[in-house]
């Protein structure tokens, strides 16, 4: 008893002179305590362990925990480009397709095929874009994204995936929960529900949203039937970054802090006198909420960077930005936040509208994304944090090769229509080789003839790269036990280092 | 001995031969009870656990399976069967677990079976290899109750039954009850669980100071509306209930009559058999009432796609097959998903048995329309007298089939054609776009295989279109023989529809289907049009149309005033409200076996059938969904009273008597308490007769309820999980309790009910979409306080707090919610402008001479207990330093809570007290 009081004493002092509250938790056995608890809790009462429950994860269900195998990477950002970008205007250079630009379809491409849009006979639309070889691998790279043969050597391709939805909303659940249907849990909870987070004042799970919320809605960062505490946490960049996380107008910091240690010293003496587990859980949600309400505001001012690392990303500090993202994509994942998404709305690029052709709205898409993307790798790279962080880029699904003729009129302006057989993803960071090309479409970029990898692959893929076997990582739900890819999935080894 | 036993003795001999005879007979008498093998306790479990993902319903590895006793005993593909019963030497599965090669041992390249394991399935074998019935697959029959001694614990532990099993159990274990909670605790946790909000002051006191018993407290509990409102929330989960269609941009929905339809239907009782056959299937009941048609809503809370380019059928399909999966869900605690592409991978259903189950739910009318059709039609008293005048003309014209089906045309429009079915032929001149036919100048469209049966009415449902535009209904080709036109020429008729949408044409007789070719003339417009999708120059825009028996009458001004009053009744319902209407015969649907689940490969035809596993089939039911419905609640339904019992016993525990409440098949895990779960359903479907009031009512005046919920050292350490029930729930609230009870202590809940969902404020921009802005047009006056189920559900953006307060976004059937903990439901109770509101207002009614005793008044009014000192020494230590702040600061008194006023430091101060208040534990929990 002496010597854990002498011990804590000691821990107190120490804590006192660094003054930060970090250190605290850290160490504390239980992730217990804080300033407003300090006083009365004895932090690390003995008490409290006496029970025997896993105390960790009861206390805060986010406790890391580390994955059965060993992993390559300890954070994931996922750049989702909503609306399904153009692989043949970006990364899969067609030369044959320009020859056939405005010849009609070949019958034999369409026939028994569904296209969301597309009704008859097509004409053909060739690259809308110019194509170089860059870098020490070579790999082509379009003249729409000028900033990307910086890291065009970082990154790992993946020409031949493929999806069976072709409407945005279920083949953006697909990409995301491994179902097209609603109710699974997000790749980002199952992420955060198997490993935990390095953070003890952020969400394990953060979204972020750019031009619009995505088709699929936000089930597509749901918890489904794991425990909601695993839902991505949306951080928005107008009003509370996090919903309710401003205190009441009257209300300051310090007066929070002092409800919460009522609050939570009356729930304390309620833990003593009934023992019921619960409340301790609470007691420390109650001091992560109050953490939240100072770290979340800090880590989403972008504002104390330097002006060359803002400029770096192209930031628009006060906007809802792509580049603002990626560069909180970047202090989120340096803080420890497991699991960062991006969501970018508007490459759902039709011709059916300015905003939607391939030759101005696409663009404009383009340009926006081009700098903090290139910048992102670098940054993270420029920290040592790229080894251990998995960075994944794409559409739910690519688009085709054909000019899109809604209802059989060609569009007026230029576009393709959604296309889910052979689109370009990307992968960069720890595990993965650097500069590599995986997989193959045809001649004109309509289906994948080497390498194909569905969506379930990818899943398993990422999975693995952070320590999991997609197979054995399941979950039990009305009775049967559930994983991110249902029966399917396998691991892309071919582009594992 | 009897010849059975030897023989039994001898078999075990082959294995143990090293024990010596007359040994083993000694055992075998000695502990006769344990030597017969359960199949269900010993053998299944591990056949579960350890064989069945490669020797069941999804793989069938080496053509050996273990999931049906027919299977398990027929031939592998090594040609003769694996498992010999009565001789487990020769049995190969014997073999295969003992082997050395690794190769070749089972479970392949896993651990080796331990020797216990072993040695059951080889007594097992040796015994015969008796196949057993699922436990949850037996009928249930009278139960017997258990006899005890009441003295064992205190007699006052037996309130009812209900507790008698409970101490069976807990002697088993050791155990021993808690004391009875306190009257005022008691109270507050029945009131939640009977109604989700606290109880009124005045029913309190009348309990508390003895006036009435805890059983006329808990019957007056019962009699309240609030109880509807409560556990709707619960049905309406299963039900997948939302304001909204779901997929894509998530349109709304307008289907809120139908969770009325649940609140009334609980508060009056609406006993469970009923209460089922109606949501199933009672569009099928004779002479079916609004109410019984509005109770088949209940499966029309399927998501719907609107997104351009999706297959209609495709969602069709989906929504077909969530209902079967629902039913399943919902009824049975059975996973039906899994057969949909091949058999269960452990429960014992095939894989057709699916489609048989799937071809009762596939024959609606239902077809993934933008417009929700069919919907059921509410009217006016007003037009309600005119459809009866019309009926009655009708009547008194024609023959109980014309009057039926105009009674029916009345109620929900039905049959029709529905135009997004029909084929454009010349796409310059027209396209289909969600339900709508397009047609431009000269567009000529086709819907094939109409039959009119042989009525003489056309009617058509536009959705507006050009002056001068004459439509032709061509037969069987283009330019065949024109069987009715119309031209189009009154402005009034013909105007986006507003408030006439609906034409009649007379048509000749046609006896047989034909194909249906429509074409729209309108010279005043440009005919081609390269822009496609575009509402430029539409000469008509169609949506449906229907073929309906005529009307005889005596002369024109009796067919104009006929014509006129069908016209206002079709022109003017009140509501709408998506319904399940059957196919009549010349529209029935086929059901196919969908090859490994996919919609697209279809294989044989099937017929509406039931599992075998489950109960026989009456020859006495209908084939369709009617029939179905009798089977569920039929009485020798094994599962659907066990079901319910199971599930209600979580809603007031916090845990299922068999804890996997989402599935009681064979993989589910044992009920802690199987004699009494039967015995309560066996009542439940008896002398309860299926009342839903009098099983709650059942449990909540158990002993086993109304323990306290002190958690001892030593008990806990015996059952940590409390499966055994010696301390009593203690739950967090609901989400919509935790908002609902705010609302209550603090005099603002709106007692209003019913009516289309309410959208109570929240904060900017969460409900946003790319193309639709932001549609949450906030609630005035007390609508802004209306409890929590009347709160408007979009599945893509629920309201915030419930969805972290662990509410379902309803876009599947849910089950359990899962009770979670975070730092975002603090931040919600703390910082949410419901809940500051709520503070004010209960700082504000507890005002007194001092602020001890405007402290000691909040608290009681919060959590229904008198505060203890130590409590109100850190309260009142909190109002200070609260006060300080605003005394150093009068600034921020200015708007405080954002409610506009400038408020005086007592007031905001005592707020800042009640927010700490109902964020306490004991606010936000029960118990």
């Amino acid at each position: 008893m002496d010597d854990i009081k002498k011990l804590h004493n000691e821990f107190k002092k120490t804590n006192a002179r660094f003054n930060t509250r970090r250190h605290f938790l850290k160490d504390c056995t239980l992730g217990l305590g804080g300033i407003a608890l300090g006083s009365f809790l004895n932090s690390c009462s003995t008490k409290n362990i006496s029970f025997n429950y896993n105390a960790d994860r009861s206390l805060n269900p986010l406790a890391p925990i580390a994955p059965p195998f060993s992993p390559k990477v300890k954070s994931v950002i996922y750049l989702h480009m909503v609306g399904a970008p153009s692989q043949l205007e970006l990364f899969d250079y067609k030369p044959e397709l320009e020859k056939l630009h405005n010849k009609p379809c070949p019958e034999s491409l369409i026939t028994g095929k569904q296209f969301a849009f597309i009704e008859g006979i097509p004409n053909m639309l060739g690259p809308q874009a110019t194509f170089s070889r860059e870098g020490e691998s070579g790999n082509w790279i379009s003249n729409h994204i000028p900033h990307f043969k910086n890291i065009v050597d970082e990154v790992t391709f993946l020409k031949a995936v493929h999806t069976d939805q072709f409407n945005h909303g279920p083949a953006q659940l697909l990409m995301h929960t491994g179902s097209p249907r609603l109710g699974r849990p997000s790749i980002g909870s199952w992420v955060t529900y198997g490993l935990g987070s390095e953070s003890n004042d952020l969400p394990g799970f953060i979204v972020l949203t750019s031009g619009g919320t995505p088709d699929g809605g936000k089930s597509l960062w749901g918890n489904g039937f794991l425990p909601s505490i695993y839902q991505g946490v949306q951080c928005r960049s107008k009003g509370d970054p996090v919903l309710y996380l401003k205190n009441p107008k009257g209300v300051s910091q310090e007066l929070k802090k002092n409800i919460i240690g009522s609050i939570n010293q009356i729930n304390y003496n309620e833990y003593e006198k009934f023992n019921d587990p619960e409340v301790l859980t609470r007691i420390s949600q109650y001091e992560m909420a109050f953490r939240m309400q100072s770290s979340v505001p800090e880590v989403m001012n972008i504002n104390d960077e330097p002006q060359y690392i803002r400029d770096m990303y192209g930031v628009q500090p006060g906007k809802e930005s792509f580049a603002n993202n990626c560069l909180l994509a970047r202090k989120m994942v340096e803080k420890g936040v497991r699991f960062v998404q991006l969501y970018d709305w508007g490459w759902d690029s039709h011709g059916n509208g300015e905003a939607e052709s391939l030759r101005k709205g696409f663009l404009r898409k383009c340009k926006d994304s081009d700098r903090p993307i290139a910048a992102l790798i670098l940054d993270l790279k420029q920290r040592g944090l790229l080894d251990e962080t998995l960075v994944v880029w794409g559409g739910e699904f690519g688009r085709t090769p054909m000019w899109e003729n809604r209802a059989g009129v060609q569009n007026t302006l230029v576009g393709r229509d959604h296309q889910g057989e052979a689109f370009t993803m990307w992968m960069a960071g720890g595990g993965l080789k650097k500069g590599y090309v995986h997989g193959k479409t045809d001649e004109i970029g309509y289906r994948g003839i080497e390498g194909r990898v569905s969506v379930y692959d990818i899943q398993a893929t990422i999975l693995h790269l952070l320590g999991f076997d997609h197979k054995q990582f399941t979950y039990d739900f009305q009775g049967r036990p559930f994983r991110l890819t249902d029966v399917e999935g396998q691991v892309i080894r071919p582009i594992l280092a | 001995m009897n010849t059975k036993d030897i023989k039994d003795t001898i078999k075990l001999s082959r294995i143990k031969q090293n024990i010596k005879f007359f040994v083993l007979i000694t055992i075998l008498i000695s502990c006769e009870s344990e030597k017969k093998i359960d199949f269900n306790a010993q053998i299944k479990p591990i056949i579960n656990k350890k064989c069945i993902s490669c020797h069941g319903g999804v793989k069938k590895t080496a053509g050996f399976s273990l999931l049906f006793e027919k299977e398990a005993l027929a031939n592998t593909d090594e040609g003769s069967p694996a498992i010999i019963p009565g001789d487990s030497k020769n049995s190969r599965l014997i073999q295969r677990l003992h082997e050395t090669d690794l190769e070749l041992r089972m479970p392949y390249h896993k651990p080796k079976l331990s020797e216990s394991e072993i040695e059951l399935f080889t007594e097992w074998i040796d015994q015969g290899a008796n196949w057993g019935t699922h436990w949850a697959y037996i009928p249930l029959k009278i139960k017997k109750i258990p006899e005890l001694n009441t003295n064992i614990f205190s007699e006052k532990f037996f309130n009812n039954t209900i507790d008698k099993f409970i101490a069976v159990k807990m002697l088993e274990k050791n155990l021993s009850p808690n004391p009875e909670s306190k009257k005022n605790i008691l109270a507050r946790k029945v009131s939640f669980d009977i109604t989700g909000l606290p109880p009124d002051k005045k029913l309190f006191e009348l309990f508390i100071e003895n006036k009435i018993d805890y059983e006329t407290y808990v019957d007056s509990l019962f009699s309240r509306d609030y109880y509807g409102e409560k556990w709707a929330s619960w049905w309406l989960d299963l039900a997948r209930y939302s304001d909204s269609k779901g997929y894509e941009t998530d349109r709304g929905r307008n289907i809120w009559e139908y969770r009325d339809w649940v609140i009334k239907s609980l508060n009056k009782d609406l006993p469970f058999d009923e209460f089922t056959i109606q949501q199933i299937a009672g569009d099928l009941l004779p002479n079916a009432s609004y109410d019984q048609l509005l109770a088949t809503a209940f499966h029309r809370n399927t998501m719907n796609n609107d997104e351009g380019g999706t297959n209609d059928e495709e969602y069709r399909v989906a929504a077909v097959i969530d209902r079967v999966n629902t039913t399943f869900d919902v009824w049975q605690s059975t996973t039906m998903g899994c057969v949909q592409c091949h058999d269960h991978p452990y429960d014992p259903i095939r894989h057709k048995e699916y489609y048989q189950l799937m071809s009762f739910f596939n024959n609606t009318r239902d077809e993934d329309l933008m417009g929700e059709s069919p919907n059921l039609r509410s009217y006016s008293k007003k037009v309600e007298t005119k459809i009866n005048k019309v009926l009655e003309f009708i009547s008194e014209k024609t023959d109980k089939q014309t009057l039926n089906i105009y009674s029916n045309f009345f109620k929900y429009l039905e049959p029709k054609y529905a135009l997004h079915n029909s084929i454009v032929l010349n796409s310059e001149n027209g396209f289909i776009s969600g339900e709508t036919l397009n047609l431009r100048n000269k567009g000529i469209a086709v819907y094939k295989n109409i039959n009119t049966r042989g009525f003489e009415n056309l009617y058509f449902k536009h959705g507006g279109g050009r002056k001068n535009t004459k439509l032709i209904f061509r037969k069987n080709s283009p330019d065949g023989n024109v069987i009715a036109s119309i031209n189009l020429n009154q402005n009034k008729y013909w105007f986006y529809g507003k408030n006439n949408s609906y034409f009649k044409i007379k048509i000749k007789k046609e006896l047989k289907p034909f194909d249906l070719y429509i074409e729209a003339i309108n010279r005043d417009l440009y005919t081609n049009n390269s822009v496609s999708y575009d509402y430029k120059d539409l000469a008509a825009q169609i949506d449906w149309i229907s073929f309906l028996p005529n009307i005889p009458v005596s002369n024109t001004t009796e067919l104009m005033k006929l014509d006129r009053d069908i016209n206002t009744i079709l022109n003017t319902p009140k509501n709408l409200t998506p319904i399940m209407v059957e196919n009549e015969d010349f529209m029935k649907r086929k059901t196919y076996l969908f090859d490994r689940g996919n919609w697209l490969n279809k294989k044989e035809e099937v017929n509406p059938q039931v599992p075998s596993i489950l109960n026989k089939w009456d020859l006495e039911w209908e084939k369709n969904r009617l029939g179905f419905s009798k089977w569920i609640i039929s009485k020798e339904n094994p599962l659907t009273a066990r079901t319910l019992v199971n599930r209600v016993w979580y809603q007031i525990f916090g845990k299922g008597l068999v804890s996997s409440i989402e599935d009681m098949g064979t993989q589910s895990d044992p009920p802690s308490h199987p004699a009494l779960i039967d015995w309560l359903a066996f009542n439940f479907m008896n002398d309860m007769n299926w009342s839903l009031k009098s099983l709650i009512k059942k449990i909540v005046l158990s002993s086993t309820y109304k323990q306290s919920s002190n958690i001892d050292e030593n008990k806990f350490k015996l059952d940590p999980n409390n499966l055994y029930y010696s301390w009593g729930p203690k739950l967090r609230l609901s989400a919509e309790s935790i908002r609902d009870q705010a609302l209550f202590v603090s005099g603002l809940l709106s007692p209003k009910k019913y009516g289309p969902g309410v959208m109570p404020p929240q904060p900017d921009g969460v409900w946003e979409h790319p193309y639709l802005g932001n549609l949450w047009k906030e609630s005035k006056g007390e609508d802004k306080h209306r409890r929590a189920i009347y709160t408007y559900l979009k599945r893509t953006s629920p309201y915030p707090s419930f969805i972290s307060f662990d509410a379902s976004s309803r876009e599947i059937c849910l089950v359990r919610r899962l009770p979670s903990n975070t730092p975002l439901q603090a931040l919600v109770t703390m910082n949410d402008p419901v809940y500051t509101e709520a503070a004010f207002h209960l700082a504000k009614s507890s005002k007194a001479e001092s602020i001890e005793s405007s402290i000691k008044k909040m608290y009681k009014s919060a959590v229904y207990k008198e505060i203890e000192p130590k409590i109100l020494n850190n309260l009142k230590s909190l109002y200070r330093i609260a006060q300080q702040e605003f005394e150093e600061d009068n600034l921020k008194l200015d708007n405080f809570f954002d409610l506009g006023n400038k408020i005086d430091i007592k007031l905001a101060s005592l707020a800042i007290v009640a927010n700490a208040i109902m964020n306490l534990d004991e606010f936000l929990t029960h118990g």
